[in-house]
């Protein structure tokens, strides 16, 4: 188990983290959200000692992780796919992290088979495209087989097959008992893969807890209707507080359940042909959750002379 | 943890082209030179220095060449990112910083010890086809140990540069220039401004002082030229430790 306490990292005036607790659980897939510039990458380093926090904790199982023995065994993290010197095979940059605790070489042959890179056990990292570079990372997380992995933008820049490869390892991983916090702005992976979700902007928490939890609190939900008596069934939902918002095929009811509005139907004899309560995807409850605390706005209204 | 650290750190340089490459210029190029000064020098068949006095001539290159892998030891973990990758697998960072001093150390060595045994015997093959009378060290042993002192010095000295500028090249050029050019011009103005021999304290000069066939009097005795190289050094690996213990990767 993961328990980041009361953290807090600024960087010369600005507060890169402030005061943020959340804790990761064993068995489950923990998003970590959280606009560009959020705090996400900071927190992950502050995790790793990478960065030193100000104030506040993180423990992984109840030890800070400069105390763990032998760590890559205890946590795997993939931080940046980019973290590999790019004239090294992808075999020896495996053997040089391996070295750092005395694990055999067939143990890089296991991992690279792990991870699909067997066949360019022997390429230069600076070969590899994107994708085969997160797999590498991903290797480096897998190779001490350890019972915390910490994940950021592992799916990032992988094809259709790998980010499902990807969801596939994380899912196994959290099967078998161990803690998986990743990071993603692939938000329908995610709602794919996540049981529990971290959400921060700004560097504060937002929200922590069950996805259904976050979905409940910030998802919209509304009732899509089809009728041959639209007209009539807009009007008496009106007049019970809802709003009506009209679409090819009907309408969209907000503000009134699905129940209240059977029972308008059956109590005025109203036929309907589709009854379909909604609920909006993790993007959109993300982006409501999150509009406050976003950092970088671009504006397309603005447009160069030249450019016209 | 010390000992794995340090294979690591042997692994992360036997596997990147450029410090192979500056490690063999270190050790093959002052060995060819010599091999062609025993091949075509001493025309008039009278050998009147050592063979050990020539091979010190080279001894200054091979230390700044070893600077340079010293230099890439630890930038081309900054600029290619792997120092995050080292310090989730090794938090406590003394043990790094101790694990690349050693490397530096063995890897300095051994190549001295490859340079001085692969020109000594070349030159010993080479001269006694000859048929010149000549003498490998006689009583030079002073310029062994200088080599083994200069070198892993000054590799030492690049490594910590290399801690506190992060980037190959401000490290390079800083480990090139300041004894090739710096230095003098900073000592040697001092000398001519303030009439006074301050070039007797230009700390790197001291070192190459270590590996002369014949000391130069303008600068310090060997003892000393040691003590206040190393000291020089020193200086340069407090403040690289100090910055990477406290630093954020």
């Amino acid at each position: 188990m993961i328990v980041v306490d009361r953290l807090t990292k600024t960087y010369g005036a600005k507060k890169a983290v402030d005061d943020l607790s959340f804790t990761v659980s064993p068995g489950r897939v923990t998003g970590f959200l959280g606009p560009n510039g959020s705090g996400k990458s900071t927190t992950m380093r502050c995790m790793l000692g990478l960065d030193a926090a100000d104030s506040g904790s993180v423990t992984f199982d109840g030890k800070k992780y400069s105390e763990l023995d032998r760590p890559l065994t205890h946590i795997g993290s993939l931080l940046d796919a980019g973290d590999a010197h790019k004239g090294r095979s992808a075999r020896n940059h495996l053997r040089w992290i391996a070295a750092t605790h005395g694990f055999p070489a067939s143990r890089v042959d296991e991992v690279l088979q792990q991870v699909g890179l067997q066949d360019a056990a022997k390429t230069k990292v600076g070969k590899f495209s994107l994708g085969m570079r997160q797999r590498l990372g991903l290797a480096t997380a897998l190779l001490g087989n350890p019972q915390i992995v910490i994940l950021d933008e592992p799916a990032n820049g992988l094809d259709p097959e790998g980010i499902r490869w990807t969801r596939e390892v994380m899912r196994s991983l959290a099967d078998a008992g161990r803690s998986v916090l990743v990071s993603s702005h692939q938000l329908v992976e995610l709602s794919l893969v996540a049981d529990d979700l971290v959400v921060i902007g700004q560097g504060k928490l937002i929200s922590a807890g069950p996805i259904s939890q976050f979905m409940t609190q910030h998802a919209k939900t509304w009732v899509h209707v089809v009728s041959p008596q639209f007209e009539q069934l807009a009007a008496l939902v009106s007049a019970r507080g809802g709003q009506v918002e009209r679409t090819s095929d009907g309408g969209d009811f907000h503000g009134i359940t699905a129940m209240q509005i059977g029972e308008i139907a059956a109590a005025n004899s109203i036929v309907l042909h589709e009854l379909a309560p909604q609920t909006g995807s993790l993007e959109q409850a993300f982006l409501d959750a999150t509009d406050t605390a976003v950092e970088y706005r671009g504006d397309l209204s603005v447009t160069s002379e030249v450019a016209k | 943890m010390m000992f794995n650290a340090f294979r690591s750190e042997l692994i992360k340089l036997r596997t990147t082209r450029a410090p192979k490459v500056v490690l063999a210029c270190a050790v093959f190029l002052p060995m060819i030179i010599q091999v062609l000064i025993s091949m075509f020098g001493y025309k008039d068949g009278v050998v009147g220095s050592t063979v050990i006095s020539n091979m010190s001539g080279s001894g200054p290159l091979v230390a700044l060449l070893l600077g340079v892998v010293g230099v890439l030891c630890s930038t081309q973990e900054y600029s290619q990112g792997t120092i995050r990758i080292t310090l989730v697998a090794i938090p406590h960072r003394f043990t790094v910083l101790m694990a690349k001093v050693l490397t530096m150390l063995v890897v300095s060595c051994t190549a001295i010890a490859t340079y001085l045994a692969g020109g000594l015997a070349l030159s010993q093959l080479v001269m006694n086809a000859r048929g010149l009378k000549f003498e490998l060290i006689g009583s030079y042993g002073r310029i062994i140990i200088g080599f083994f002192v200069l070198v892993p010095l000054l590799s030492i000295l690049g490594l910590s540069l290399g801690i506190i500028f992060k980037s190959p090249p401000g490290a390079i050029s800083a480990v090139l220039l300041w004894p090739t050019l710096i230095e003098g011009m900073i000592f040697g103005l001092l000398s001519v401004a303030l009439n006074k021999n301050y070039f007797r304290w230009a700390p790197v000069q001291n070192g190459f002082q270590l590996v002369r066939d014949v000391m130069d009097h303008e600068l310090n005795s060997w003892g000393i030229a040691t003590a206040y190289f190393a000291s020089f050094v020193s200086v340069f690996v407090v403040i690289s430790f100090i910055s990477f213990m406290k630093r954020d990767a």
